[in-house]
């Protein structure tokens, strides 16, 4: 299966928004330093303890794409307790009969009201369940304080009867829905040593202290904008170097090209050093035949095939001597190739239908310039494209001569599969 | 932990709490099942581990009703005394009871130490309606309890238990057999039983919707039980499947009722025969028993040979004959014992009276005598 995860929507909406039914999870999570001290408060009382959740609830929802195309969308409810707020009494904002008294309740939270979230309880040596006052408590807090979700933090610590060990157990449940009561309750930060990273809450952080102190010593760090000074700085370096880089680039580009005409004066060069030796060559050997035809008469066929090819190779700039493309440093240029096949030129003079067979174009080639007059085009490629070793282009120039005259076309055929490889297989070297 | 005694309770607690829970371990009665006392478990305390004892504030109240034990959890808090208590459930957690009806609640007086007592009492009969109500979804035995309701011998004296969908609990009715009841009060008056100590219940378990297994069951306090003859003679009859109970259930209080007369018919009867004995042996009676009237002694004299004769009279008398057991005072079995015999049939109607059997009684014993002497002399040794 192949999920994709798109996307994940955030709406931050203190005291959620709208139960869906049982689908949605939540997951709770509470600081360390609220839960810490939620428990130092509770564990100094010498009775039972409860107070306020303060915090925000905020509704995440992920949706994932399978293939089958079948989306589905999970609603996952997110608490985050920030701060607790704790009663100085019990009975302080109900009565013997469990009824809330509104006004005891807004003396006590006064204006923290609105991000309350849930409440607590501590009660020693009792059951991990909730009980008949804290139901019936329950229920109206989550009218009053317009809470649907309301969540209730129950604490309870147990002691073995010689109090050599004591255990604080705390459950979180959500007693307004009808099933998945409970939920796990994570501190983060706060767990095994196997995870190393350090996980920052979105806790906003609302002591004076620290604004003044950052506002103090802030001119150090940050500029004006806001941005830490460093990051300017890195950014600075980092767009010099790109320049750099850039005007290197063009260096390069410019020396490759000097490079690439030296390369052709030098190949000129060594063709007509080539040639010359060839044409003394001949002259010897006619000679010598000329003595020799005096005894026997000979045909003079070979010299016409090699004339053809000397003019045709001239026209083409095409050189004699037999480099073999391996041994070059440079990718074998395209008149290298060309000069590989002088032998086979006698031998047929008609092109293989392979010549003639269309070739496949890659997918995603990049574009290139159709090539003019042809002459035009392979010079083109040949001083750009074949440096590069771009298949694209060659198959290109393929295609592209099949309209040549045949004698050309039947080099360019053979001349390709020793040096292209793999052979028309463009298609498929698009890995998965 | 879990046995403990009411007094160990007592000392462990809270002495502010101590006197709402004694009334509740002493006195404490709730429900129909008035044998069975509430009883406190895992006392536990709400304050730190260093506070010095005793300072338990909550505990386990074990409640019977309907033939099951509730484990309520009861939570003070020693600190603050004057507090009403909180509750958990147990097993019931969609128990939830309306505070108004609980006025102990409502208005707590710690200074009442029957408070926490008649608290129990009201969150019993809210928990009885609880049942009425989970009763609802099925409605077979809805139908019985409400046909029973009707009925003014039975009306109050309820417990329902609904039963559990996931355990093995079926549904299960429990009453009180009221005019057992009233039998039971009127034997007392004749004897030393105490009616308030007793209790006939009848408890009938439905262990499925459709009613095809139902399994009534007698529970008796031990000493009706035994008045009657002990659990052997009881076998109240088999839930006739179809039958409804309030065909049932009068059937089986008309078997105990006719169980329960029969027995003390037998006692007057018996009581009867030991006065004819008395009056007409006179100075032969040696001793008899003067609560059950179930056993006499006589001591006679025929021609000069003196003897003993003891009747045992069975519980089912006058159906069953007494048995006389003849006793020679002056002869000796070879283990020791003295020389008797025991007779079991002689002649005996159930339609006699007590006087007539007396004089038929003297008439047997004139003809058995010589027959024992005759016997004692020939096997016992002097």
């Amino acid at each position: 299966m192949y999920h994709l995860l798109m996307g994940i929507i955030e709406c931050a909406a203190a005291g959620g928004s709208g139960i869906d039914g049982d689908v949605s999870i939540m997951a709770a999570s509470i600081s360390g330093y609220t839960f810490s001290s939620v428990c130092f408060h509770s564990a100094n009382s010498n009775s039972d303890h409860e107070g306020f959740l303060l915090g925000e609830v905020r509704q995440e929802e992920t949706v994932s794409i399978s293939d089958t195309q079948i989306s589905t969308a999970e609603l996952l409810q997110v608490v985050e307790i920030h701060n607790h707020d704790p009663c100085a009494q019990l009975f302080s904002f109900y009565d013997y009969a469990g009824k809330v008294n509104e006004d005891n309740l807004n003396r006590i939270l006064k204006d923290r009201r609105k991000s309350v979230i849930g409440w607590y309880r501590f009660r020693r040596n009792t059951q991990q369940q909730m009980s008949f006052r804290e139901q019936i408590i329950h229920k109206q807090l989550t009218q009053l304080l317009g809470v649907p979700d309301l969540v209730f933090l129950l604490f309870s610590f147990i002691s073995t009867a010689n109090s050599s060990t004591h255990a604080l157990e705390y459950v979180l449940f959500r007693p307004n829905r009808r099933y998945n009561q409970r939920i796990t309750l994570t501190i983060p930060n706060l767990g095994n040593t196997s995870q190393q990273e350090y996980k920052v809450s979105s806790v906003p952080n609302t002591s004076l202290n620290y604004a003044k102190v950052i506002k103090e010593h802030g001119a150090e760090f940050f500029d004006k904008d806001g941005v830490m000074k460093d990051i300017r700085t890195i950014f600075q370096v980092y767009s010099a170097l790109q320049d750099k880089v850039q005007a290197v680039c063009g260096e390069v580009e410019q020396s490759e090209r000097v490079k690439e005409k030296i390369q052709e004066d030098v190949n000129k060069l060594k063709q007509q050093i080539a040639l010359r030796k060839r044409k003394t060559a001949e002259e010897e050997r006619r000679l010598r035949e000329a003595q020799n035809a005096e005894s026997h008469p000979t045909s003079e066929e070979n010299s016409e095939p090699s004339e053809t090819s000397l003019l045709s190779r001239v026209a083409f700039h095409a050189p004699s001597a037999p480099e073999r493309p391996g041994t070059s440093p440079n990718p074998p240029s395209y008149s290298d190739l060309l000069s590989q096949e002088d032998s086979l030129l006698s031998s047929s003079s008609s092109p293989t239908s392979a010549a003639l067979l269309p070739r496949p174009q890659a997918v995603g080639s990049p574009g290139h310039p159709t090539p003019g007059p042809l002459g035009m085009g392979l010079g083109l490629s040949l001083g750009l494209g074949l440096g590069l070793g771009d298949s694209s282009e060659y198959e290109n120039l393929v295609s592209e001569a099949a309209h040549l005259p045949m004698v050309s076309a039947s080099v360019l055929a053979q001349g390709r599969p020793a040096a292209l490889s793999p052979d028309g297989d463009a298609r498929g070297s698009q890995t998965s | 932990m879990n046995n403990m005694s009411p007094e160990v309770a007592l000392h462990r607690i809270s002495p502010e709490l101590r006197p709402l829970l004694c009334s509740v371990v002493r006195n404490g009665r709730v429900g129909l099942d008035s044998t069975n006392c509430l009883r406190v478990t895992d006392l536990k305390t709400g304050c730190t581990s260093l506070t010095p004892g005793p300072c338990c504030d909550r505990f386990k109240l074990h409640i019977p009703y309907a033939g099951e034990t509730l484990k309520w959890d009861i939570i003070f808090n020693a600190r603050y005394p004057e507090l009403p208590p909180d509750f958990i459930f147990g097993e019931d957690a969609e128990f939830l009871p309306e505070p108004s009806e609980l006025p102990h609640l409502v208005q707590w007086d710690a200074g009442d130490p029957e408070c926490l007592l008649q608290l129990v009492k009201e969150l019993i009969q809210q928990y009885h309606q609880y049942q009425c109500q989970r009763l609802r979804e099925s409605s077979r035995l809805l139908f019985e309890y409400d046909s029973l309701l009707e009925d003014p011998n039975y009306g109050r004296n309820m417990e329902i238990y609904a039963g559990r969908k996931n355990s093995w609990v079926g549904d299960r009715i429990v009453l009180v057999c009221p005019s057992f009841i009233s039998i039971m009060s009127s034997l007392s008056q004749d004897t030393a039983l105490d009616p308030g100590e007793d209790v006939a219940l009848l408890s009938v378990s439905f262990e499925d919707a459709e009613a095809t297994q139902v399994f009534p069951k007698l529970y008796l306090s031990p000493s009706i039980e035994h008045a009657l003859g002990g659990s052997s003679a009881l076998h109240i009859p088999a839930f006739p499947s179809g039958g409804c109970l309030i065909d049932y259930v009068p059937q089986v209080c008309q078997l105990l009722t006719n169980k329960v007369q029969y027995v003390i018919q037998g006692y007057h009867k018996r009581r009867e025969y030991i006065a004819a004995f008395l009056s007409h042996f006179g100075m032969g009676v040696v001793e008899y028993d003067a609560e059950g009237f179930t056993k006499l002694t006589l001591l006679l004299m025929w021609k000069d040979f003196c003897f003993l004769v003891h009747v045992d009279l069975p519980l089912y008398f006058p159906r069953d004959q007494p048995t006389l057991t003849f006793q020679s005072v002056y002869h000796f079995t070879n283990s020791g014992q003295l020389y008797s015999q025991v007779q079991k049939s002689y002649p005996y109607s159930p339609r006699w009276d007590g006087n007539e059997m007396a004089k038929r009684a003297k008439a047997y014993f004139k003809s058995f005598i010589p027959q024992f002497q005759e016997g004692a002399f020939a096997n016992g040794k002097l």
